[in-house]
């Protein structure tokens, strides 16, 4: 019993890692490239199916910006321009509205630099 | 484990099974690590935020850096700016122009606070001409939907392009834009509440109630720009009303118009005149080519009664005018490709802008404020937050007596 119970918990795990393995190296369902500028993300709404794989690539357009979808835990510095980009995989699980913004302080306007995905 | 143990002994092996056992076991318990129960006397690990469970994160690749929680409870942020500035005939004049510190707070996902505190030319002392300290801006932002969100505290004013962008990387020139310091104050700041939102498709407003300018310390000169009130001494008699909208749906293009409304008379009595502004600005970069561009026109009603009450309290004429009009365009290029990771922008900006661009019948404009510039000059960026800049300026007046000379400017500004 103990044996069985042992295999199928090795498969379960086996599973999931092969799951996530395959999440991260298949092709995205939708690419959106986001940039960041003082203070806007640009698209500020962006709309996605259910159960689609998104991958954003974060760029911005002059200073360091963050990345940050409010308790999705993803939270990522966007290197200034110049300096490469940033990207980010989720995969839309359920219908909703998830509001973004930028988390690193980037003047006047920091406040109000935010977005959301619909997802539908 | 032997060898590891130097207290280990092999149980006798004239010893019955059970035995042996019983005596491996005891063994065992004694080399083991501490029991359960200290285990669960330490502080539990911090459980890690629940991803919400509509999206779920896969993975993050690329140029980035994970942002810590530090950053994302918004730290200390700020801008500096050092200027040397020489006017034709004088000297380089030295001025550490702005040291200003940026702090903010979320005290959750829906209420954010912001503030910008500044001194101006390095040195502030009682009862000396010195610089200031300034709060620039401090409010409260409640953050309800993407389209309708609260804000109150001391606000900046929406109305062009650098009083709510003046980090010094993000313009060129040393010193700001003449139309968007005489036409339209900056950095224009009042006490005041209102709605910000983004409208969907590229588009975003900022509506405002804020106390109103005084019309007082209004001069032919310098306009309307001497009148801010800064927070101070302010008043919400007649509250004014000022709003943006911009359009940002397009990569790397912003359009934007503004208006201001309001009544100025709060401390000239019996005389309440009407401010109203109406502006219109646009950037564009394509490629390795940037343009921005602004237009202003300002309107002041009952010039005449406020020219001679002025008169009367001062001895001196301020011969306020009763519309005002600047404009600029300013085209750049990037002198290198994208791939150095360092960027030397040259720039020009022609300037037109007149304060008294009309008068109140029994005033005359005066030509020396009718006035043009041409600047010129190049923005090496090592980094895209550090700035060092050199602009020459070729300033203009319609006056054939008082000639305005002209300029060099060097500056320094980072943000960090």
């Amino acid at each position: 019993m103990v044996v069985l119970m042992r295999h199928a918990l090795t498969v379960l795990v086996l599973a999931g890692l092969l799951l996530a393995q395959t999440a991260e190296n298949r092709k995205p369902d939708r690419v959106v490239t986001i940039n960041a500028e003082r203070f806007a993300f640009s698209p500020s709404k962006i709309t996605v199916k259910q159960g689609q794989l998104v991958e954003f690539v974060l760029v911005s357009d002059d200073t360091d910006h963050g990345f940050r979808i409010a308790g999705a835990g993803i939270d990522v510095a966007i290197p200034p321009q110049g300096r490469g980009e940033a990207k980010v995989r989720f995969i839309a699980r359920e219908k909703g509205r998830f509001v973004f913004e930028c988390s690193r302080a980037c003047g006047a306007g920091h406040n109000l630099m935010r977005g959301y995905i619909e997802v539908k | 484990m032997g060898q590891l143990d130097p207290t280990f002994r092999r149980p006798d092996p004239s010893m019955a099974l059970a035995d042996r056992v019983r005596a491996l076991e005891q063994r065992m318990e004694q080399l083991l690590p501490a029991p359960v129960e200290t285990a669960a006397a330490a502080a539990p690990p911090p459980e890690p935020p629940a991803p919400a469970a509509g999206l779920q994160p896969v993975s993050i690749t690329g140029d980035f850096q994970r942002a810590d929680n530090g950053e994302t409870r918004l730290p200390v942020a700020g801008y500096m700016d050092l200027h040397f500035n020489k006017e034709r005939g004088d000297s380089f004049r030295p001025d550490f122009h702005r040291f200003v510190l940026l702090f903010g707070h979320s005290f959750s996902d829906r209420i954010k606070f912001w503030s910008e505190f500044e001194l101006e030319h390095s040195l502030v002392e009682g009862g000396e001409p010195s610089g200031e300290i300034a709060l620039e801006q401090a409010y409260l932002d409640i953050l309800v939907k993407p389209y309708l969100n609260f804000r109150a505290g001391m606000l900046l004013a929406p109305v062009g392009i650098v009083n709510e962008r003046h980090e010094p990387p993000s313009f060129n020139g040393v010193e700001r834009p003449f139309v968007e310091t005489t036409i339209i104050p900056t950095t224009w700041r009042e006490l005041g509440a209102g709605l910000t939102g983004d409208l969907g498709r590229g588009f975003r407003y900022r509506a405002y109630l804020t106390s109103s300018l005084d019309a007082s310390r209004f001069s032919g000169e310098f306009g309307i720009s001497e009148g801010r009130s800064r927070g101070f001494e302010a008043s919400m008699r007649n509250p004014a009303t000022m709003g943006r909208l911009e359009f940002a749906g397009i990569r790397r293009l912003t359009l934007g118009g503004s208006f201001y409304t309001g009544h100025a008379g709060f401390n000239t009595p019996g005389v309440n005149p009407r401010i109203s502004i109406a502006e219109a600005d646009g950037r564009y970069s394509i490629r390795r080519f940037d343009i921005r561009g602004l237009f202003a026109h300002t309107w002041i009603t009952r010039t005449q009664d406020l020219n001679r009450l002025l008169t009367l309290q001062t001895g001196v004429n301020p011969n306020v005018a009763r519309q005002l009009r600047g404009y600029y365009v300013e085209p750049a290029f990037h002198l290198l490709p994208r791939r150095f990771g360092k960027d030397i922008i040259a720039f020009t900006r022609y300037e037109r802008f007149n304060t008294q661009h009309r008068m109140a019948p029994g005033y005359l404009a005066l030509p020396h404020f009718d006035r043009s510039a041409w600047v010129a000059g190049l923005t090496y960026k090592p980094t895209p937050d550090v700035a060092l800049k050199f602009d020459y300026v070729f300033n203009r007046s319609r006056s054939t007596v008082l000639r305005p000379v002209d300029g060099i400017n060097l500056g320094l500004g980072w943000w960090f």
